[in-house]
């Protein structure tokens, strides 16, 4: 069986760089795919203990997360989107307009 | 059976007032008729409740309204016999006013407004607990502010209304504070009551007057007094009333003479037992009424206005009613027949006497007198009714004035002997110059040439019958009724839980024939003495049983009538063509300082209005102004200013880069797990 620290590896691996994307990401498609990223790094983790602590509970949870993920996938799409017809671009540096 | 039906006198000049208010445009005259027909519909059932519980039965009727408060309806004799006038006479006067606001634009508003004003007046007389009277009476006062600026385009009608809604204002706010401190001494009492008993109601203020402390009684009384100050047009809320004649004739002959202000006196002789055991309760209100009479008498002198002359004569005589109800703390209960006799009487005449000024204004197209004069040649049903209007307001023999009237002075005699001989002198100054300056404004009016090219014509006969009406009643009512009308009024009291004889004591008034002691010696040494003639005339006085038995010598009985008279003959001299001897301008010029100091009414205006109102008020407004806006709002506005400025900065934190957002939110969760780390680690958590 493989051990379980393989799956917190991989899973923190996944996290670090969904985060640097965050971090370096300007452009609004990428940074979805970011989240998507620490989003499922989470998944991992919560199957991966599920699995070595007999108990469902956690890979039900995990099905919440995705369903929920997807949703705000969605939304999140939708969002860039209307964003593009109003301003012709995604780069999120250059919308601003409701800061301060 | 009729009693059962008690409410709808109030509800139907309540639906009238809704359809003339919604319907009454497409309505013929404004739907004034409806008006008229809800009023009579109230005399019927008043009478018809007489004809049932006439002579010695009350109807009361209550149902719980509220925590401690209830409504209903309470029909003794004093409700009754307002009851019976006010629907009487208003019905009447709306039976004018059908004639006298034909054609007005604004009639059926009049009507509507009108039938308020009845409905209010009606609730008032017969509300059984002092709450509810209180919501009629401000009721009450704002129909009194829409009539009086009827015709509210114009400023003076604008400016009298204002000024007769926050005079009454001040007396208003002194009636609350009296209600409010009889409720809490009541409740402090903690009087178990019966199922359906309520503190405020009547007879249960009645009942439980004599355990109040007498310090607080005084307060209570003085509190109510102010209300009726400035309901009835005492000195010195008395400014209002001349001024409200700004409204159309009908309603000053409505509000301002037969009904509204007589709220006040009735409140007073509502609250009898309660002034009868403050100490100095009825002592003010004679000092009030006496004042009251004799200042607005003068004034009443030098007007030019018609009905200026007639609003201080009705300012003058609330003023006597006040001091008959005042002087009954030397012949108790007997006060109150006295004076709300003087009171119908008074509507009955007073009403006739606006209603003909209302039908020679309409006639002739103005108020001043020194443009009327030969009036009478044109308007012979109009002279013939006035003339019995001011007799019985003079108060000449056998007239209804002269009955109410001289009866009141009687008592301030006997009040005179017992305590204070002032109200007494005040009140006999007044009877000679109430004589005088009727009689003036009749002769100046009807008699003599013509001073100026005016409409001559009669008035139509929906005028004039309800003058020849009410002319029927200032001739014949006093004579009629004074004796039943005493004894009946007399036995107000006696269907309430009430001891005069107690009260009498905590008010530290001893009444003659009551069992204590040593008002029995005082009686012996101070009215023995004057006890000339005891088979005097007034024919009251056989009611009275044990009270006020000291007698007048006959000259006392004798005084009004040569007052009368006299006073008459004086105007008669001055102003009647026929007999004239004197001419006013020879005896007082322009520059007389009493005359000019009357004609400005002692310079009321300048005080009130120009020293006390921009002076005084304004400059306490503008203070006022000044903490409010640098204190009340300064620290509120310093608040805000500042937590804007503050946010000024603080927002800049939202730059609108995801990155940042990203930083703010990574470093807050690393933060966050070292101090948990932490915390653990020292054992915290």
């Amino acid at each position: 069986m493989i051990p379980l620290e393989l799956y917190i590896l991989l899973a923190s691996t996944m996290f670090t760089i969904g985060l640097y994307g965050l971090f370096t990401q300007k452009n609004g498609v990428k940074l979805m795919m970011c989240i998507e990223l620490l989003l499922n790094s989470a998944n991992i983790n919560l199957v991966a203990f599920s699995a070595y602590q007999p108990n469902v509970n956690g890979q039900v949870f995990a099905l919440f997360s995705i369903a929920l993920a997807a949703a705000e996938a969605g939304v999140g799409f939708a969002i860039l989107i209307a964003l593009y017809r109003l301003y012709g671009t995604i780069d999120l540096d250059n919308i601003n307009a409701m800061r301060w | 059976m009729y009693a059962d039906y008690a409410y709808l006198i109030v509800a139907l000049p309540v639906l009238a007032f809704l359809l003339c208010l919604f319907v009454g445009w497409h309505l013929p005259r404004g739907g004034g008729f409806l008006t008229v027909l809800a009023t009579f519909a109230g005399l019927i059932l008043s009478l018809g409740i007489f004809s049932e519980i006439y002579p010695n039965e009350i109807i009361h009727q209550s149902m719980p309204w509220f925590a401690n408060f209830n409504v209903g309806i309470l029909i003794d004799p004093l409700a009754l016999v307002m009851l019976l006038m006010v629907t009487f006479v208003v019905t009447l006067i709306h039976t004018y006013a059908n004639g006298y606001m034909n054609g007005d634009p604004g009639a059926a508003r009049y009507f509507a407004e009108a039938a308020l004003f009845t409905a209010s007046m009606l609730g008032l007389i017969y509300a059984d607990n002092l709450l509810q009277l209180f919501i009629f009476w401000e009721l009450v006062g704002l129909c009194s502010y829409l009539l009086i600026g009827f015709w509210y385009r114009k400023p003076s009608a604008a400016a009298a209304a204002k000024k007769a809604f926050l005079t009454t204002r001040v007396g208003d706010v002194l009636f609350l504070a009296g209600i409010i401190l009889l409720y809490n001494n009541l409740a402090s009492l903690n009087l178990t009551l019966a199922p359906g008993e309520y503190l405020l109601q009547f007879p249960v203020i009645y009942a439980h007057v004599a355990q109040i402390p007498a310090d607080q009684l005084t307060l209570i009384a003085l509190g109510l007094l102010g209300g009726a100050v400035g309901k009835s047009g005492q000195f010195p809320l008395h400014v209002w009333l001349p001024d409200a004649m700004e409204g159309p004739t009908t309603v000053s002959a409505m509000i301002h003479a037969a009904t509204m202000v007589t709220a006040g006196v009735y409140l007073v002789a509502r609250m009898f037992p309660l002034f009868y055991a403050a100490p100095y309760g009825l002592t003010a209100v004679a000092a009030v009424g006496a004042f009251t009479a004799l200042f607005a008498a003068t004034m009443g002198l030098t007007a030019f206005d018609i009905k200026r002359v007639l609003a201080f004569s009705t300012v003058s005589q609330l003023g006597f009613m006040m001091a008959g109800l005042g002087v009954g703390a030397a012949v108790g209960t007997f006060a109150v027949g006295v004076s709300i006799f003087h009171l119908i009487g008074h509507s009955f005449f007073k009403a006739l006497l606006f209603l003909g000024a209302g039908s020679v204004i309409h006639a002739v197209n103005t108020n001043d007198m020194r443009e009327m004069g030969g009036v009478g040649k044109y308007m012979k049903w109009t002279m013939y009714t006035m003339l019995i209007g001011s007799l019985s307001l003079a108060g000449f023999p056998l007239f209804t004035g002269f009955f109410s009237k001289d009866e009141i002075i009687v008592i301030a005699y006997e009040y005179g002997v017992m305590i204070n001989f002032l109200p007494y002198i005040m009140l006999v100054l007044a009877a000679v110059l109430t004589a005088i300056y009727t009689f003036r404004m009749w002769f100046s009016v009807f008699t003599g040439k013509e001073r100026s090219d005016y409409g001559k014509h009669e008035s139509p006969m929906i005028m004039i019958g309800p003058l020849v009406i009410l002319a029927v009643f200032a001739f014949g009512f006093g004579f009629a009724a004074q004796e039943d009308f005493y004894s009946y009024l007399d036995s107000n009291f006696e269907h309430y839980d009430v001891d005069f004889a107690q009260l009498g004591i905590i008010g530290g008034h001893v009444l003659e024939g009551h069992a204590a002691p040593e008002g029995a010696a005082l009686e012996e040494e101070q009215g023995a003495p004057e006890v000339a003639e005891s088979g005097h005339g007034a024919a009251g006085e056989g009611e009275e049983g044990g009270e006020g038995e000291a007698g007048e010598p006959w000259y006392i009985q004798i005084l009004p009538i040569i007052v009368a008279i006299g006073g008459i003959l004086l105007a008669g001299l001055f102003y009647f063509d026929k007999i004239k001897k004197f001419d006013p301008s020879q005896v007082t010029g322009d520059k007389d300082p009493i005359r000019k100091l009357l004609l400005k009414g002692y310079y009321q205006h300048e005080i009130l209005t120009g020293w006390f109102a921009e002076t005084v008020v304004y400059g306490t407004a503008l203070i006022c102004n000044m903490i409010d806006i640098k204190l009340v709002d300064g620290w509120l506005n310093w608040l805000s200013a500042w937590v804007l400025g503050f946010a000024q900065h603080i927002r800049k934190v939202q730059t609108g880069v995801v990155q940042n957002y990203v930083t703010a939110l990574v470093l807050g969760v690393v933060v966050l797990v070292v101090v948990i780390t932490l915390a653990m680690e020292v054992g915290l958590v």
